[in-house]
């Protein structure tokens, strides 16, 4: 089975070519902001160079969410209407059981987390690929609080800068074997994707839509003050 | 003698809160056309929220992608190109139709066209008609309020444009003083047909010598106006307000519009966007041409394609499919693009 892995979840871009769990080839663009202008081009060339075109991949894989709201719908808009014309399978993969990837072999926690500002982090902890903490959007210190209460003794931060809240994660997990990821540990690799996205669940191109684990502040804001319930997003959009 | 090829081309429209996608053969005859619109969700927030719209995009591209198709009764082996609004725009909402076109590209070999959105409007009329040039434009709606000179099907110039707020935004922003909910244009339409011009708001810069427009003093002395009669006590005819307030835009719009046509002498006059919609407007306009010795042709498009549509954006695009301008996978949005200034434009 040839996968086509795409991740546009963080600020790095990466494309990969897998054959079932074998990474075959893949291609990664460091801290660049415009993955719109970079994805196709850089699929085409990741196909070209294998001999390959998209008629002869089998599955479509996606870092699904969570990540750049933005960046997720440039990368899942690209892998739905590849899946949907073609008529060949779609998976979403977690960004954060992707970046938990980058330690597999290592016997540790890893907490892998996206800056989502104000010291808040969209955050999951995995063993391997299994995950321990629930992708969700945490404040550091609630965080820190799950992670103290796992049996885990050796903990790896990985996906963002945390150097700057270095001191209180330290405090925060004072009887625990930290480590903070560097550099390039906290790249998210597509090969990885594809590599989970072999046992991913197959997804229909039309429902499917970004993990993005937070609604839209003015949702919330319009929420508080009607006191109503949100309904379905199907609900607010209408062909006419 | 050989016939000619028909040019079919799938558009792709995500610029604001309207998902569509069409499919238009030879730039003129509509075989698909989806509209999914999203104006109950935003109707929430009094306005349109942009990372909102951005996600209700995503949630329907692939279907509306393939209900254009099964509309139409056609397949991609059956089109020549695919199209989408590039600029300007939302930007997080334009890349949703930007990388949907580019991937359905990619997917079928199908040479990719970007297309202006403006250009786009203007070009609903070869839906209605054929266009003969040089034409001239109005482009109104909430985004943009445009005197708009068609040189040839690919050359379009601003001749005028507002220097502030557009037609469209302040039917919205009157709308909300008078408890009408967003869009606010319709309802103010229809209670200005039931009252009269009592208020006489300013009809700014009528008199100077070009064709730009201002809205701002015009929403503020409609918005003082009302703030002053609460503060005592009094109550103000909605209906003669919405009649002061559409004939001062109106008179606006049509003095200057009418005072380009003078100028340019177009074959075809053509009236676009969302306040386009507008019947004040039209009646106005019509009845203004009429009285010209030498008449333009006139193209009012329909109701259906003066709002965000992705036909508009096929038509357009096959007028740049015969000039041979072609986009390629590098193609990104461009949320403030703008169509060219007049050389003569003050």
């Amino acid at each position: 089975m040839k996968i086509l892995s795409i991740s546009t979840a963080t600020s790095d871009l990466s494309v990969a070519l897998n054959e079932a769990d074998h990474l075959v080839s893949e291609k990664i663009e460091e801290n660049q902001r415009n993955h719109s202008v970079d994805l196709d081009p850089d699929i085409a060339s990741l196909l070209a160079e294998n001999g390959l075109s998209l008629k002869d991949i089998d599955r479509f894989a996606v870092a699904i969410g969570p990540g750049s709201y933005t960046g997720l719908r440039v990368g899942l808009t690209t892998a739905k209407m590849f899946a949907s014309i073609l008529n060949k399978e779609l998976v979403g993969v977690s960004t954060l059981q992707a970046l938990a990837q980058n330690f597999a072999g290592e016997d540790a926690l890893i907490v892998a987390a996206l800056d989502a500002r104000n010291k808040n982090f969209f955050a999951g902890a995995y063993r391997g690929k299994e995950a321990v903490i629930a992708d969700g959007h945490y404040h550091l210190s609630e965080l820190l609080e799950q992670v103290g209460a796992l049996p885990d003794q050796k903990v790896i931060f990985a996906g963002s800068d945390f150097s700057k809240y270095q001191e209180e994660i330290a405090a925060g997990l004072a009887d625990k074997d930290l480590r903070l990821a560097e550099g390039e540990e906290n790249l998210l690799h597509a090969g990885a994707i594809g590599r989970l996205a072999v046992s991913a669940p197959v997804l229909d191109p039309d429902q499917a839509v970004p993990n993005y684990l937070r609604r839209t502040q003015a949702e919330y804001d319009w929420a508080k003050k009607t006191g109503q319930e949100f309904a379905a997003d199907s609900a607010y959009v209408e062909e006419v | 003698m050989k016939e000619k090829k028909d040019i079919r081309i799938l558009a792709f429209e995500s610029s604001c809160d309207e998902t569509s996608t069409a499919v238009v053969k030879n730039g003129s005859e509509i075989e698909s056309l989806v509209v999914a619109t999203q104006i109950k969700s935003h109707a929430r927030f009094g306005g349109v929220v942009p990372e909102v719209a951005s996600r209700h995009h995503i949630e329907v591209i692939t279907q509306i992608t393939r209900e254009a198709l099964e509309e139409a009764k056609v397949s991609w082996e059956d089109l020549d190109a695919i199209a989408v609004t590039h600029g300007p725009g939302l930007v997080g909402a334009l890349l949703i139709g930007i990388n949907a076109a580019k991937a359905a590209s990619m997917a079928t070999g199908l040479p990719l066209i970007g297309v202006d959105h403006i250009m786009g409007h203007i070009s609903a009329a070869q839906l209605v008609e054929p266009v003969e040039y040089p034409a001239l434009a109005l482009q109104v709606s909430g985004g943009h309020t445009e005197i708009v000179l068609l040189k040839d099907p690919t050359h379009f110039e601003i001749v005028g444009d507002t220097r502030d707020d557009a037609a469209g935004e302040a039917y919205d922003k009157i709308g909300r003083v008078l408890g009408v909910n967003y869009p606010a244009g319709k309802t103010i339409d229809q209670w200005a047909h039931q009252g009269k011009d009592t208020f006489g708001f300013p009809r700014a810069m009528i008199d100077e010598d070009n064709y730009d427009f201002s809205f701002s003093g015009l929403k503020s002395a409609f918005i003082n106006t009302c703030h002053h009669a609460d503060q005592l006590g009094q109550e103000l005819d909605k209906y003669d307000l919405a009649a002061s307030f559409q004939a001062a835009v109106v008179d606006v719009l049509a003095e200057k519009t009418m005072r380009a046509i003078r100028q340019y002498q177009p074959k075809t006059f053509i009236m676009g966007g969302g306040v386009a919609a507008n019947l004040g407007l039209r009646e106005r306009m019509n009845k203004e041409i009429a009285a010209l010795e030498k008449a333009p042709k006139v193209i009012l498009p329909p109701l259906k394609l003066c709002g965000d549509n992705a036909a508009m954006i096929a038509a357009a695009a096959y007028n740049q499919y015969l000039a041979g301008n072609f986009a390629d996978l590098t193609l990104d949005a461009d949320p403030s693009m703008e169509l060219p200034y007049a050389e003569d434009y003050k």
